[in-house]
């Protein structure tokens, strides 16, 4: 009759355990959801551009990020020297950020700065920090029928399960990353967000540019979502000091 | 002691090699005088005394406003005549002017305010 109480013990524990072990595994994996059912972006992240290595007062590194040039394709005959550009000495050549040009898609998503998703069932809004641009992308619709080249391009998302894939055409020829190479203007991208958990998720960029490369290349980065984060004001002409180098204005 | 994760750091709008010059790396104290709180990078000015006594007002360029405050590190951190020793490279126009990298507080603790291009990774 002892032994019986024992075992009726020991097996309540075990349960009790296992039931425990369950219930936090299924919090982990759980992502948020919108009613319908897709993945929910909606949030404030650390983007491509962080080294996700939380410090104290919830920081997430900051850090200038470029394309890996592992990762990419062979250039097209006489196309390295297009992507490659030599300085000129001016500064709208050279790098245009420094005189608060817009850096454009994809550079923008590579900047180290916020940037907050808000999603709806038909649409995801991509705010951006750095110099307070923005993607406004319909979801399950085609890309406009004219497109004129600007700088964050024409851009449209579909659903690939829990995939967010979004299509970017209509981008001028322009700086690809902080390191100053140059796509053209037949550029296209396709980013693929997916969850890994609640709070991390997985950003694949694809580059598509047959004016440059042989090939379409993609590099793959992480986000981190920061609930506690908002988007900070980021006006780069306030106090542009240095712009070309000179210091002395 | 700074810690890794800080050192790793680099925060920049535009290029860090158009505006300073990394072959020359400078390390100043001295009192502060004016803080320009504000975008793109927040500037910070010391007045510094050289060895014969000579004050020369030395600006550096730090992170934007906004990174900082991420980091717990805001205006009122930075308090006019405090005594503060920042490193970074110097401006390539050769006047006054640096990058702020890091900053040694009165206290002796250390805080990443800007940018370390040494890290910056290079396409070619």
């Amino acid at each position: 009759m002892r032994d019986l109480r024992r075992f009726s013990i020991l097996f309540v524990l075990l349960l009790v355990v296992a039931l425990g072990l369950a219930a936090q595994s299924t919090r982990s994996t759980a992502i948020p959801r919108m009613p319908a059912g897709k993945p929910n972006f909606t949030g404030v992240w650390a983007g491509p551009a962080f080294l996700h290595i939380i410090g104290p007062s919830d920081t997430d590194t900051p850090r200038v990020t470029n394309f890996d040039r592992s990762k990419m394709a062979s250039f097209q005959p006489g196309a390295e020297e297009k992507f490659f550009q030599r300085p000129t000495g001016d500064p709208r050549h050279d790098d245009p950020t420094e005189l608060c040009l817009p850096d454009g898609h994809p550079r923008e998503a590579l900047a180290p700065y916020a940037q907050q998703i808000v999603q709806t069932p038909d649409t995801v809004v991509i705010l951006y920090e750095y110099m307070h641009f923005f993607r406004v992308i319909p979801i399950g619709k085609p890309h406009s029928a004219d497109v004129e080249p600007t700088f964050m391009g024409d851009a449209v998302a579909k659903w690939d399960g829990d995939t967010l894939v979004i299509d970017t055409i209509g981008l001028r020829e322009w700086t690809l990353s902080a390191s100053n190479g140059w796509h053209s203007d037949a550029l296209h991208t396709i980013e693929r967000l997916k969850h890994i958990d609640a709070t991390t998720v997985s950003y694949e960029i694809t580059i598509d540019d047959p004016k440059i490369f042989t090939r379409p290349w993609s590099q793959t980065f992480q986000m981190k979502l920061h609930p506690t984060w908002k988007l900070f004001e980021q006006v780069c002409e306030e106090n542009n000091r240095c712009q070309g180098g000179n210091c002395k204005q | 002691m700074l810690s890794k994760f800080l050192v790793l750091a680099m925060l920049v709008h535009h290029a860090y090699t158009a505006e300073f010059d990394t072959t020359k790396p400078i390390k100043l104290s001295g009192v502060l005088t004016k803080v320009e709180w504000s975008n793109p990078h927040i500037w910070l000015y010391l007045d510094v005394k050289d060895e014969k006594g000579n004050v020369t007002n030395w600006g550096f360029s730090a992170s934007p406003p906004g990174m900082l405050q991420r980091r717990g590190i805001t205006k009122a951190s930075l308090k006019l005549g405090d005594v503060l020793t920042i490193s970074g490279h110097r401006a390539k126009d050769g006047s006054n002017n640096a990058s702020g990298n890091v900053v040694t507080f009165a206290d002796g603790h250390d805080a990443l305010i800007g940018q370390d291009q040494a890290l910056n990774p290079t396409l070619k």
